[in-house]
């Protein structure tokens, strides 16, 4: 306990419009003895309504590192100031802030056991009713937060335009309605930060454009969001920073048109030549 | 004797004299009661052992849980069913001074038993289920418990449904053994039929008849139940 409050004591200042600080980010995994450090001591800062992308060959990090920021990896040193608290830390409430950050998965992971409406609906109306009291909570209250609950809900899948779509199961949908529904999911809980993670690598080539379409949209309403993605011309439109990882590390940090137009680092460089 | 008149001896004992009455109200009926309650506190159990083996295991408890539930797991699957209603019944029991009956042994053994067989069956199944849901579920703010319980367990349930039948007709099919501690099961009853001529070619045809109608209605009730379930995701 004493432990918990001397961590939260060293928060260090955090400025109004950083919304996640990183400071001294590692994290390695062991595979049999070998030990795998995959990111290397990372110090970042994300701002109010910043839109990052994240753009790196494959085992850079860049994966790692956006799962870090939940905590969906722990890392294994280092802290991610979020809210005032270091989420990095064991003894902190990791689910209670994970409330704050969306994420949205490069297999769209809906839940295959509910409907549509009930993928939306479900961590919204569980996290207020147990707030309210949980199973002791009032038969009214719950009846309140499930209406508004499913008001929520059936606006977002209208604004998706998929609101015939509330009663169906994952299974029957296409990729790319999987993955609106996936983000819409995240944005019900009204999230502070949205992390993406390759959100159109499993997609369809076709069904691409209505998932960036909408990340896009968010964008333009102000989301803060990381996005980690191989569309390079996506990230080049709607980022405000585009980092490189290379090897564990952010080798380049820059504006889009800088980082694209021209690249510091070599190894950048190398990487935009190939997949541009 | 031949067949013919060792069937009518049979049938005028199991029919015309009213054995049958027996069959369904001692004998069936026993078997029928240890197997369902035994698969229900199997289920109960298994489930309990499962989601202890799936915990995350940073801390203490889960540890010490996780090798309870080991050796647990090891001595039921370790031993043959008899020995352990053997040892229940006429070791453990005496020796701590319980006396629930030989049909009541036999529940808690098979329970105890299938438990072991079911925290298997249990696990691999959470394991078939992606672990793209828990995440999900965990990215949302739920936390490891709500999110095993609402997303993770119902979709192995559903997986497993077919093994959770297998289990529970091999267990109707061990009852069979439970007459080793006094306990009155279908074997018993025609048993006791065999003894009053001798002859127990009929009365056991008899039996394994009765043997495979019960597993062929299980079979279907496990089939229908499947369909069912497999609807909600279509639809």
């Amino acid at each position: 306990m004493s432990n918990k409050e001397n961590q939260i004591k060293t928060v260090p200042e955090i400025k109004d419009d950083e919304i996640i600080v990183i400071k001294g980010l590692c994290k390695s995994f062991h595979i049999g003895k070998k030990t795998l450090n995959v990111l290397k001591n990372i110090d970042y800062v994300i701002h109010k309504n910043e839109k990052i992308a994240i753009i790196g060959p494959s085992g850079s990090g860049k994966s790692t590192f956006l799962r870090c920021l939940n905590c969906m990896e722990d890392p294994t040193s280092g802290s991610i100031y979020f809210d005032g608290e270091d989420i990095a830390d064991i003894h902190v409430d990791i689910n209670k802030h994970r409330e704050n950050i969306g994420m949205v998965f490069q297999q769209f992971n809906l839940f295959n056991n509910k409907t549509v409406l009930q993928n939306i609906m479900l961590a919204p109306v569980y996290l207020k009713t147990k707030k309210a009291g949980g199973i002791f909570a009032k038969a009214a209250v719950k009846k309140q937060i499930k209406k508004e609950a499913e008001e929520t809900a059936m606006n977002l899948l209208r604004r998706i335009g998929l609101e015939e779509k509330a009663n169906v199961y994952p299974s029957t949908l296409s990729g790319g309605q999987k993955q609106r529904i996936a983000i819409v999911r995240a944005l019900a809980m009204n999230p502070k930060v949205m992390l993406f993670d390759e959100p159109t690598s499993a997609l369809d080539p076709e069904m691409v454009g209505e998932v960036l379409d909408l990340i896009k949209e968010l964008a333009a309403e102000g989301m803060t969001m990381v996005i980690v993605t191989h569309e390079m011309g996506f990230a080049r439109e709607i980022a405000d920073r585009v980092l490189f990882m290379d090897g564990g590390v952010i080798s380049e940090d820059a504006p889009p048109q800088e980082l694209f137009n021209n690249p510091k680092n070599p190894r950048t460089k190398e990487f935009l030549s190939k997949v541009l | 004797m031949n067949f013919a008149e060792e069937w009518s001896a049979f049938w005028r004992l199991f029919y015309t004299n009213g054995g049958y009455k027996r069959v369904f109200s001692e004998g069936l009926k026993n078997t029928l009661i240890i197997a369902i309650l035994g698969l229900v506190i199997g289920i109960v159990i298994g489930t309990l052992i499962a989601a202890v083996k799936v915990m995350p295991k940073y801390k203490t408890l889960p540890r010490v849980l996780n090798a309870v539930c080991n050796i647990y797991v090891s001595f039921f699957r370790g031993t043959p069913i008899v020995v352990q209603l053997l040892l229940a019944y006429y070791v453990l029991f005496p020796l701590m001074g319980i006396s629930i009956g030989s049909l009541n042994t036999c529940i808690l053994i098979f329970g105890l038993n299938s438990g072991a067989y079911v925290s298997e069956i249990m696990r691999a199944g959470i394991q078939s289920v992606d672990s793209g849901q828990m995440e999900a579920g965990r990215a949302l703010g739920l936390g490891f418990y709500p999110t095993m319980l609402k997303i993770v367990v119902p979709q192995a349930v559903k997986n497993i449904l077919p093994t959770l039948g297998n289990e529970f007709i091999a267990l109707i099919k061990d009852t069979s053994v439970v007459s080793f501690v006094a306990a009155v099961d279908l074997y018993k009853v025609f048993t006791e039929m065999g003894n009053v001529n001798y002859e127990y070619l009929a009365p056991y045809l008899m039996m394994a008849l009765i043997y495979i109608v019960l597993i062929m209605m299980i079979t279907l009730l496990f089939k229908l139940l499947e369909k069912r379930m497999k609807r909600g995701e279509r639809a």
